[in-house]
């Protein structure tokens, strides 16, 4: 049964084609194919070993994400519908290296192979896998996505966490039932839910642990305290699964999974099905409103009766393109030059950030004895690079963010869609992510052999980045300076020579991988940014030619009602007449579709 | 000079450098105490991750938690002192239904109890419960040794680890921590194999890089089921062998899940109340573990519980606290003792001192037990490997089996001197030749070199 938000949604674009615009018809067509494949994307996500990918698996009852009692998912798995059971990696072999245009390819493998695929050989490269399994639960366009465990910052498999999260549209955060919400879940719940709003928390394995009840009570009193308003479910997935393999309807009730279902089926996918329709009644409203305007503009011009009057008419509408020119002139100056203030405001912030932190390893080696500390030191640099990069790019977006409201001001007219859903295109933090571990040259300094960063820069970038923007203040400010990391005084300085080679040594390392960092980090800035711009820049022409369309289709109207003779005139006007009727009656059924309360202003 | 020697030493010249301050002086006097008395343990770790548990499986008994800081330390009578804030006061230490309690009547708001209790388990060491709210600071500050528990290593796990090395002494020797991976029954989901399953996570733990610096060991232990197996109740017995004569796949029905084993129409006749207390004693994994054990013939309590407690992981654990802590008592007071001085020295640092900070920083630069003890744990965990015999060779020399010269040597009988001395010459000999072969990599020689410290020190002891 097709929903009727598609209906209405196909009748808007016929209307679009019978009134000559198929640039309109053509907007609506893309909206169209997007929301009939309505990815729902339901995250799975919480702290390591508490029972994700089995929580998955018997949501499905199928044994798709590997499960273990060690740490064993490494990459998200994306478990949705298909018609045959399938599976596939997706890797990317030089994500650690090229920053643009990373192809990923997808590697089918048997689907009983995966879960070993995933824990066992994780190489770096795999990306993500997929499931398809024909489930009746996933038929709406759910999308399960089993996630890494957060809370092991410095992990890898945190990042690709929190960049899943970015485009879930609800979340499942799942606590285990032996021990109560922790102070990092609860942080995490807080955090997760100003990203996406639509959070149930499941209590997992109440088979074993005769106190659930209990733990459920004070989560539910953690949770109110805190003033979320998520619902707690508490399942056993042992059971569940069980249940599926003997038939035992009695203990699949026990499992408590038929009240997460219909939670799921209520709370996120019909919840879906109605932000789905209040998309459609927003594009289609702005599309009828522009199909009315030429109409309205052609009935006022014939219903005067005065040539003159006619004329005048049509330069009115003449004009207005003028005018309409003149400023999509302006509005393309406005968003050129606040991008250009933006790339160089970005680049100086970063450097002085940068000089700060250069200065601090300067002081420090002023008097410390790098051969002392020097892993905390690594560690100190690591955190304050990541730190200052963090802050810098959460800046460059909210900066972004800025400009498209300033370019939306200086637009001609005001419409509801005129900020795009989303000022940043979809890959913007892939190619952030993408960034290479820096490569502190090996050096000597008395026998001592200093090696590189450790652990995965990239990752630990990308977490520090991806948290940010969700506000998340996981990542601590390093707040004490390098210098405490080495000791303080009771240990004497060897003041000779050897000592002040070391220090310039160490300061010399310092200031190399630094300005590797900078220059790295700000081309992937500026990068970004001409990203942002690019797509600011073809968001707002395409309104701009959908204006220019509609305004000259009033003036080629008003044209026409002046050259005709009276009674083609006159049918002219009763065709005029039945076509906004056909019109409106459509715009409220979008109305009643959205619930939206935008008034068409034809009434006169 | 022995290590312990060389600390008492600096403690007393910093007495005497220190004469005209009360703080210090009362400070140190309480450091030279404190190194006669017997290795103090913290178990350490977050909210209800096992901490009471555990202690309570390394006491035998069954003691009711307390709030704060609680002490138990070896007494001739069971008694308790709670610290208020009028001075201490004691407090009665009664039995009741089998459980120790110390009734604290008015001081239950009290942070500090020292409990004296008769074991033997506290012959060698005092062990301290701490309070979730004790941070890494405060519990390695109060302790020589700690046992921290953690389910899997998160961040929060890692940021207490490193904050204990927070300062060049401790970091110089990171020799007084073992990790216990706690409540290993639930980390294996309540499975027959969990707790080898859980065994084999902490065997990996022991080799991950970010842990191997941290601490001396992982162990998995089930702190439950320890306790409950030396605390078994003969009518405990028997109600477990009641459940497993009934027929496997009719209990396991019934041993599904916790609220089942307590649920109504049980296949025999059991109180619900008896049902209910196994649960809370022995967790569902007790419950069906004892049924497994007794139906594979270990059907006597005396059975039983030996085949619990060793697989609970007590017995490790206890291993463990031997080999890193009560055998090596003195290098751990040692290492408390000189932080603690080097508190003294930054606290107050005057010309007179410099001696004394210079002396501290040779001791911990020089350290040979320090080595021995780093030495001995990354052979057995195996991040430090030798060829062939070369192995057990070099972990007994460096005190794997005791530190006695008789143990180091291997001896199975009592060597006269004279003997010792050929034999050390030897190995003496052995080893310098194992240090300076160029087959073995860098770190092996190293290890060589240690071995060689140790068999010098032999030779030496001997005179
Ligand atoms: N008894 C029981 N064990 C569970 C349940 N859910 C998960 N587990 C176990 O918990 C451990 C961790 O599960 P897993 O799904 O891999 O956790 P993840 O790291 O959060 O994905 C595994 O040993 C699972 O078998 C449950 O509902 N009951
Ligand atoms: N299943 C299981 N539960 C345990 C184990 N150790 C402790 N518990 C339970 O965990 C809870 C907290 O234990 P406790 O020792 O008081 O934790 P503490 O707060 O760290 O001192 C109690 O309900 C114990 O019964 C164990 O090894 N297995
Ligand atoms: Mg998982
Ligand atoms: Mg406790």
């Amino acid at each position: 049964m097709a929903a009727p938000w598609l209906d209405v949604l196909d009748e808007t674009i016929g209307a679009c084609t019978t009134h000559n615009r198929p640039d309109l018809a053509e907007r609506l067509r893309e909206k169209r194919a997007r929301q009939l494949d309505p990815k729902l994307r339901v995250l799975v996500i919480g702290e390591a070993k508490q029972g994700k990918s089995q929580l998955v698996n018997a949501l499905v009852n199928a044994p798709v994400c590997a499960v273990g009692d060690d740490i064993t998912t490494t990459v998200p798995t994306f478990v949705q519908h298909a018609e045959t059971p399938s599976a596939a990696l997706v890797r990317n072999p030089v994500a650690r290296r090229a920053i643009t245009d990373n192809p990923t390819e997808r590697v089918p493998v048997a689907l009983d192979q995966l879960a070993k695929e995933v824990s066992a050989g994780y190489s770096g490269e795999v990306v993500r896998a997929e499931v398809g399994i024909p489930r009746a639960l996933l038929t709406s366009g759910l999308v399960l996505i089993d996630t890494p465990g957060v809370g092991d910052l410095r992990s890898a498999h945190t990042a690709s966490t929190f960049a899943a999260l970015m485009q879930a549209d609800a979340v499942l955060l799942v606590s285990d039932a032996t021990s109560e919400l922790t102070a990092t879940e609860l942080e995490l719940l807080k955090q997760v839910i100003t990203n996406c709003p639509n959070v149930t928390v499941v209590l997992t394995k109440t088979d074993i642990c005769p106190q659930w009840r209990r733990v459920l009570e004070t989560n539910q009193a953690q949770l109110a305290r805190a003033g979320v308003s998520a619902k707690v479910f508490a399942v056993s997935s042992a059971l569940r699964l069980r249940a599926a393999q003997t038939g035992d309807k009695v203990l699949n009730a026990e499992s408590g999974f038929p009240d997460l279902l219909a939670c799921v089926q209520r709370d996120i996918v019909s919840a879906a099905d109605q932000l789905a329709r209040r998309v459609v009644a927003v594009s289609a409203a702005s599309a009828i409103q522009q199909l009315v305007a030429p109409l309205k503009q052609e009935l006022t011009v014939q219903n005067t009766k005065r040539t003159e009057d006619t004329i005048g008419a049509l330069h009115e509408a003449q004009r207005r393109v003028d005018e309409l020119r003149r400023r999509s002139a302006r509005w393309q100056t406005v968003l050129a030059d606040e991008m250009a203030d933006l790339v160089s405001d970005i680049e100086f912030d970063l450097r002085d950030r940068t000089r700060k932190i250069l200065r601090e390893v300067d002081k420090t080696f002023d008097e410390a004895d790098p051969a002392k500390g020097w892993d905390s030191f690594e560690q100190w640099l690591e955190d304050n690079l990541t730190e200052a990069g963090a802050k810098n790019f959460a800046w460059l977006l909210d900066r972004s963010e800025w400009v498209a409201e300033k370019v939306a001001k200086s637009f001609p007219v005001y419409r509801e869609d005129l900020l795009p859903g989303s000022i940043f295109p979809e890959d913007v933090l892939e190619r952030i992510s993408a960034i290479e571990r820096p490569n502190i040259e090996k050096f000597t300094v008395s026998q001592k052999l200093f090696t590189g960063l450790r652990g995965s820069y990239g990752g630990v970038l990308m977490f520090g980045l991806v948290t940010s923007l969700a506000g998340m203040p996981l990542i601590n400010v390093v707040s004490i300076g390098a210098g405490a990391l080495f000791g303080g005084k009771s240990i004497k300085d060897e003041g000779d020579a050897r000592l002040k080679r070391r220090q310039a040594a160490a300061k010399n390392a310092a200031q190399r991988h630094v300005d590797d960092f900078f220059i790295k980090f700000s081309k992937d800035c500026r990068d970004a940014a001409r990203h942002v711009q690019r797509s600011l820049r073809n968001h707002f022409s395409t309104l701009a030619e959908e204006l220019q369309e509609t305004l000259l289709e009033s003036a080629r109207s008003a044209r026409r009602a002046v050259q005709d003779d009276a009674s083609k005139r006159e049918r002219r006007t009763i065709e005029v007449r039945h076509d906004l009727d056909k019109l409106v009656e459509l715009y409220k059924r979008v109305q009643v579709l959205g619930g939206s309360q935008v008034a068409l202003g034809i009434s006169a | 000079m022995s290590l312990e020697n060389k600390v008492l030493g600096l403690l007393n010249e910093a007495l005497i450098v220190y004469r005209d301050s009360p703080r210090a002086t009362s400070w140190l006097r309480n450091q030279l105490v404190r190194f006669g008395e017997p290795v103090r343990i913290a178990v350490a770790g977050s909210t209800r991750i096992g901490k009471s548990t555990v202690v309570n499986a390394l006491l035998g008994e069954e003691f009711t938690p307390g709030r704060g800081f609680t002490w138990y330390r070896d007494g001739v009578r069971a008694r308790a002192t709670a610290f208020t804030p009028s001075g201490p006061q004691e407090v009665p230490v009664v039995r009741r239904d089998g459980r120790a309690h110390v009734e604290m009547g008015m001081w239950d708001q009290v942070d500090r109890v020292i409990v004296d209790w008769p074991t033997r388990a506290l012959r060698d060491a005092t062990i301290i419960d701490t309070p979730p709210t004790a941070t890494s600071d405060q519990v390695y500050r109060e302790a020589d040794a700690v046992l921290y528990l953690m389910r899997h290593l998160q961040d929060v796990d890692l940021k207490y680890l490193q904050a204990a090395h927070d300062n060049p002494i401790a970091r110089s020797s990171p020799i007084n921590t073992v990790v216990v991976l706690a409540k290993a029954d639930e980390i294996g989901a309540g499975r027959i194999d969990a707790l080898s399953s859980t065994k084999q996570i902490a065997r990996r733990y022991r080799r991950e890089a970010r842990v191997q610096p941290l601490c001396q060991n992982v162990v998995a232990v089930a702190g439950l089921i320890a306790v409950a197996a030396r605390t078994m109740r003969p009518e405990e017995f028997t109600a477990l062998a009641a459940l497993a004569a009934l027929p496997r796949a009719e209990l396991e029905d019934h041993l599904l899940s916790a609220d089942r084993f307590v649920g109504g129409d049980f296949p025999v006749v059991m109180d619900p109340s008896v049902r209910q207390a196994l649960l809370e004693r022995y967790g569902i994994f007790g419950v069906r573990l004892t049924a497994t054990l007794i139906r594979q013939g270990f059907d006597t309590q005396v059975k039983l519980v030996t085949q619990l407690v060793q697989r609970s992981g007590l017995g490790e654990l206890r291993d463990s606290i031997g080999q890193y802590f009560t055998e090596r008592r003195e290098v751990l007071k040692a290492r408390s003792a000189l932080l603690a001085l080097d508190v003294v020295l930054r606290a107050e640092p005057k010309p007179a001192a410099r001696k004394i900070v210079m002396d501290l920083e040779r001791i911990v630069a020089s350290a040979h037990d320090v080595r021995e003890l780093r030495l001995l744990a990354a052979l057995q965990c195996g991040r430090t490997r030798l060829p062939g015999a070369l192995e057990t060779e070099a972990s007994r020399i460096v005190g794997g089996l005791g530190t006695a010269v008789q143990a180091r040597l291997g001896l199975e009988y009592e060597a006269d001197e004279t003997e010792q001395r050929y034999l050390v010459a030897d190995l003496l000999a052995r080893w310098r030749e194992q240090a300076a072969n160029p087959v073995l990599d860098q770190d092996q020689r190293r290890a060589a070199t240690v071995v060689v410290r140790s068999c010098e020190g032999m030779l030496s002891g001997l005179g």
